[in-house]
């Protein structure tokens, strides 16, 4: 499989005592929608910022568009394009000015301004300055910024951050067509699953520095369902224990209820008329939360 | 690399559009120039005898020079090249331009150009604006001739391009400075208190030592030593000093942006 973006062994300290990544192996397929998940001061941005050379790799390797960046830094920055935290646009300028300052350093036609400014529905923000923009226009327009040269790569750090809701749908909108239209692979990070469970191909789960999963949607998915559980609070635990291994189920006590592993709800009924059968009081059945949420919840948790 | 030079210095100058240093140029240019032309109409009765004299042109522009030299040359640099860094930190924009393919150099030397560009801006408004202020009152009051002297082209350009090497070291330190800090106050503050240093130490025997002390010198002296030394050479040593020491730290940066 090829990759647009692949680290081996990323690691960043700050400081002697304070590692903030540990052999990060980032593995973005090309043309897919990379979701880059976790909670916030997990090690994202600094991911990022090492992807785009704006930390100084301490160690491992980084390898973009089947290079390895140091050495071609220039050549990859051309067909790379980004948004890392806050949008960066120049305050006193227009937006076709803004992107006017970026066309000139990447030597595109001036036709793309217009073209990224319909793509991301700025076309009618005339002489206004880009100052007086909401922050979903300035939003708007970093991504315009980032997409003005027709890269290969986007990169977005956090790019619904401050967005209302129809504002998150209309980015979530836009990167799946500009995914699907022209190919591009986008690596797109977020703290939030719910915000782009929807929008991703494959996702990858960072806490406290470390990949705590890498996979597609799917094999999220299968974890998902590896995860659901059943709790059941009776009169006698153990006996929900033997009965479980009679069924194969994996449990165990928790709380002084015991815990199932299992997701089926025709087995759940089966246990609950054989406890009763056997004269067992059943105070309460629980199905856990088996959202993909839950399941991030758990791969995050300390 | 030209062509990178060429698209990155474009941009540079786009970017400046409506910022505090565009219009510090413009405004610190044709102050003086603007000044001196109200004080002309104002003194409209010596204008007559001022313009017949000898060496008209020379005492005009030194006129300017007199107010400009000592403190407001120095101030606008040291402005000027502060916020032009300043731009890039207040918009949140370092991580954004450090991520479009440009070389470290082109940044810093686009940067720097920028500056210096603005530099020779601000001299031509200022030269030009003292030649309007010599040649409007004739133009428009009665009695007043042209100057009767050819205007002395060379001497102007002798003049400028003494005062602009003299700005060299403090554009080269207030631009190492402001690249390096994020709080505009502080390349501002080191820059003023130089400034003030210097006007203190100008007459001192090693006053010469100090890199604010030129554009004071040039005027007091009005030529290329000081006390036997030429202030030029200094002016362009620290120059290259603090513009060299200001790219290894610049490229040095662990995080950019």
């Amino acid at each position: 499989m090829h990759y647009a973006v692949e680290t081996e062994h990323l690691t960043h300290r700050f400081s002697e005592k304070e590692t903030v990544l540990h052999n990060i192996a980032l593995q973005v397929p090309q043309g897919s929608i990379y979701g880059f998940l976790g909670p916030n001061g997990a090690g994202k941005t600094t991911t990022l910022k090492l992807l785009l050379g704006l930390l100084r790799k301490q160690s491992g390797t980084i390898r973009l568009l089947n290079h390895p960046f140091e050495t071609h830094r220039i050549e990859l920055l051309r067909q790379v394009g980004s948004l890392i935290e806050s949008p960066s646009i120049y305050a006193q300028l227009t937006a076709h000015e803004n992107l006017d300052v970026f066309r000139r350093i990447y030597n595109c036609p001036a036709s793309r301004i217009p073209e990224v400014l319909q793509l991301v529905g700025l076309s009618d923000t005339g002489k206004k300055h880009a100052g007086r923009f909401s922050l979903g226009m300035k939003q708007r327009l970093g991504i315009a910024i980032a997409l003005l040269h027709n890269p290969a790569l986007l990169i977005l750090d956090e790019p619904t951050n401050g967005l209302d809701p129809n504002g998150i749908i209309e980015m979530r909108e836009l990167l799946r067509r500009i995914n699907h239209e022209k190919g591009i692979t986008i690596l797109v990070s977020s703290h939030l699953l719910a915000e782009i469970e929807k929008l991703v191909t494959h996702l990858g789960i960072i806490h406290q520095g470390r990949m705590v999963f890498q996979g597609t949607l799917e094999e999220l998915m299968q974890k998902q369902q590896q995860a659901a559980f059943v709790r059941f609070e009776t009169s006698d635990t153990s006996r929900v224990l033997q009965l479980a291994a009679v069924h194969h189920i994996p449990a165990c006590i928790e709380n002084n209820g015991a815990v199932l592993e299992l997701a089926d709800r025709e087995t759940i009924a089966l246990l609950n008329r054989e406890l009763v059968a056997a004269g067992i009081g059943v105070y309460s059945i629980t199905a856990g939360k088996n959202d993909l949420e839950s399941v991030f919840m758990n791969l995050t948790s300390v | 690399m030209q062509l990178a030079f060429i698209n990155s210095f474009s941009s540079e100058w786009l970017k400046k559009k409506r910022t505090a240093s565009s219009w510090l140029v413009i405004i610190g240019g044709l102050f003086i120039p603007v000044i001196l032309l109200i004080a002309r109409f104002v003194n409209s009765e010596r204008l007559y005898s001022q313009v017949i004299q000898p060496h008209f042109w020379e005492k005009q522009v030194n006129q300017g020079w007199q107010f400009m030299a000592i403190f407001l040359l120095p101030m606008g640099v040291i402005l000027a090249s502060s916020l032009i860094t300043q731009l890039e930190f207040r918009n949140n924009t370092w991580k954004q331009l450090h991520a479009t393919p440009q070389s470290f150099p082109v940044i810093y030397f686009t940067k720097l150009s920028l500056i210096l560009v603005m530099l020779l801006q601000f001299f031509l408004l200022f030269n030009a604006g003292m030649i309007i202020t010599a040649l409007l009152p004739s133009l428009v009051m009665p009695g007043v001739p042209m100057p009767y002297e050819a205007f002395p082209v060379l001497y102007f350009l002798k003049v400028s391009a003494y005062f602009f090497i003299c700005c060299l070291p403090i554009v080269g330190l207030q631009y190492l400075l402001s690249l390096h800090f994020k709080n505009f106050l502080l390349p501002l503050g080191a820059g003023i208190a130089l400034l003030v240093a210097s006007l203190i130490a100008v007459q001192w025997k090693y006053g010469y030592t100090i890199p604010y002390t030129y554009c004071m010198m040039q005027f007091i002296q009005g030529k290329t030593t000081w006390n036997g030394y030429n202030i030029h050479l200094f002016a362009l040593g620290y120059f290259v000093m603090f513009t060299v020491a200001g790219y290894i730290i610049y490229t040095r940066k662990k995080i950019k942006g």
